[in-house]
């Protein structure tokens, strides 16, 4: 069975082995059957009817709902992946009987997978994935109450459940819930005699932290093409940069003195003055060699590869490279205001970075800092 | 409108707190609407009734759009057994529907102080409500402090509430509140 459209478009569609009595052809359908609409419940097949809808000539299967005798209609040709299937045997029925009686210890805990499973479980699962949900859902409110959405969704899968129950057993709904909540909620003095219980659904992988990958992406693409500037010649700049003392060099070896300097907290406000200068003419001097390559004003150059290095090397030196930065940022604001957002781009982590060397050396700098921001 | 029929006869004062009751979990009118007799079609041969058969063959009550109808009785009921057995029947409503019926049979005795008197007539209450809440549509509920928790469940209390949850009674406000009249 076809699971669930996949979340981006770039994904492929898992092919999953097929829930029992899945519908993969809207011929199967005659006026009459009973088929089963996933998360609208039991329906009935009226027949089949052509329509104009936008200029175009449709094939609808009409269907009306049990429950309500609403009508739902379902072009031919998506019939296969709306998920339709036939109402669950009795056979499937006493497996899920017995799979709601099981003992079930182990409900999932992130609300986040739950969530999200339970909702493929109710489009795709059939009715086994329907009673999963609520077996799930069931044994986590004996842990603590339901958050409101999963207490509806508690709900919606308990109500598709008693009506498919009601129609495969032929028996009235409120007969199917007893029989239901008999299995969840035995009452004391009552054990049955169970079977093992059938496989439990399998669901479609989702693509997991795709942040971390779109970064990655970033970190290759900074979108410098879509600015206008040759990435070739960037390259080639720091080729001839990096080698003597590129931008990125002269930050790493900035680096190691100033967090020893940093660690001395009289010592701080004096030390990030001269620190500066000295990175202010490093950078001069270090620049010195490579300017014959690099135009006098290049701070899109110089910044962005930097930035594209420090993503390389920023789970080496993370903690090393942040101060020395800082140390930069004062002085350069106001000489050179292109160098801002790489700065900006730099300074999000620092917060975090600074918090732990901050707190283990007890620096009163730091902590008057934080105090300001506060207020 | 509430409509309460019995098929045994009941206390006046019984009847009282149990309209009381359901007009104050539901919001909507209660009368008593007389007594009748249970239907011999309903009788099993181990001379309890048949839930869904007494539903079907009771006599008819008088009944406008919306209105719903309790049966009670002192008989014991009986369910067709499912796929894990019988379940253990206080009562049965046609889901969503009109009818409903409750049994006194399992309740804890009666008895003749006021605190058993008391206890008894909260416990029919309970069932009471459980069983009109079936008629608007409402599920067993998890929560073991609402009316709607399974009345066999081990984790309800001996005298348990005769509330509704916050859940339950708005569903069944809005239920309510959507129907035809």
């Amino acid at each position: 069975v076809r699971g669930p459209p996949p979340r981006h478009p770039d994904d492929q569609r898992e092919e999953l082995p097929a829930v029992e009595g899945i519908i993969a052809d809207a011929a199967e359908m005659k006026a009459g059957d009973r088929v089963v609409y996933p998360n609208q419940g039991v329906c009935a097949v009226i027949g089949v009817e052509e329509k104009d809808i936008a200029g175009q000539k449709l094939q609808l299967v009409r269907m009306q709902r049990e429950e309500d005798g609403a009508t739902v209609m379902v072009p031919m040709n998506k019939v296969p992946s709306v998920g339709l299937r036939r109402v669950a045997s009795g056979e499937q029925m006493e497996g899920v009987f017995h799979y709601l009686a099981a003992q079930f210890d182990d409900p999932e805990l992130d609300w986040k997978v739950r969530h999200r499973d339970n909702a493929d479980r109710l489009i795709a699962g059939g009715v086994l994935g329907v009673a999963e949900v609520v077996k799930g859902l069931h044994s986590l409110s004996r842990l603590r109450p339901l958050p409101t959405k999963e207490r509806e969704q508690y709900d919606n899968a308990r109500h598709l459940l008693v009506h498919e129950v009601a129609v495969s057993l032929g028996v009235p709904p409120g007969l199917a819930e007893d029989y239901v909540d008999f299995a969840l909620m035995p009452p004391a003095g009552v054990k049955f005699d169970l079977k093992p219980p059938p496989k439990p659904v399998l669901l479609p992988s989702r693509p997991k932290k795709r942040r971390p990958v779109a970064e990655e992406g970033e970190g290759d693409d900074l979108g410098l093409g879509d600015l206008g500037i040759d990435l070739g010649e960037i390259d080639a700049a720091l080729a001839g940069a990096t080698g003597v003392a590129g931008v990125p060099g002269v930050e790493g070896v900035e680096a190691l003195p100033v967090e020893g300097i940093e660690g001395d907290s009289e010592g701080e406000a004096d030390a990030e003055k001269p620190e500066d200068e000295g990175a202010e003419a490093a950078d001069g001097e270090a620049e010195g060699d490579a300017e014959e390559d690099l135009p006098p004003p290049p701070p899109p150059r110089k910044e962005k590869p930097a930035h594209a290095e420090k993503a390389e090397k920023a789970p080496r030196k993370a903690p090393a490279e942040k101060p020395a930065r800082e140390a930069k940022k004062k002085p350069e604001k106001p000489e050179k205001p292109v160098r801002k957002p790489a700065a900006a781009t730099a300074k999000k982590p620092a917060p975090a970075k600074k918090a732990a060397p901050a707190a283990k050396k007890a620096a009163a700098k730091p902590a008057a800092k934080r105090g300001g921001k506060k207020k | 409108v509430i409509r309460i029929v019995t098929l045994d006869p009941i206390d006046a004062g019984d009847m009282a707190f149990l309209t009381a009751t359901l007009y104050r979990t539901f919001g909507l009118g209660t009368e008593f609407a007389g007594e009748k007799s249970a239907p011999r079609e309903a009788e099993t041969k181990d001379g309890r009734l048949d839930a869904v058969r007494l539903l079907k063959e009771a006599d008819p009550v008088r009944t406008f759009a919306d209105d719903k109808v309790l049966y009670l009785t002192a008989s014991p009921l009986a369910l067709k057994p499912g796929p894990l057995g019988e379940p253990p029947c206080w009562g049965f409503a046609d889901y969503g529907k009109e009818r409903a019926v409750v049994s006194t049979s399992r309740f804890p005795a009666r008895g003749v102080t006021e605190t058993s008197i008391e206890n008894w007539r909260r416990r029919l209450a309970r069932e009471a409500s459980h069983a009109i809440g079936h008629l608007w549509d409402l599920h067993h509920c998890y929560d073991a402090k609402c009316a709607m928790h399974p009345s066999w469940s081990q984790s309800l209390p001996a005298n348990p509430e005769m509330d509704l949850c916050s859940f339950c009674r708005e569903k069944s406000e809005r239920k309510i509140r959507l129907a035809k009249t």
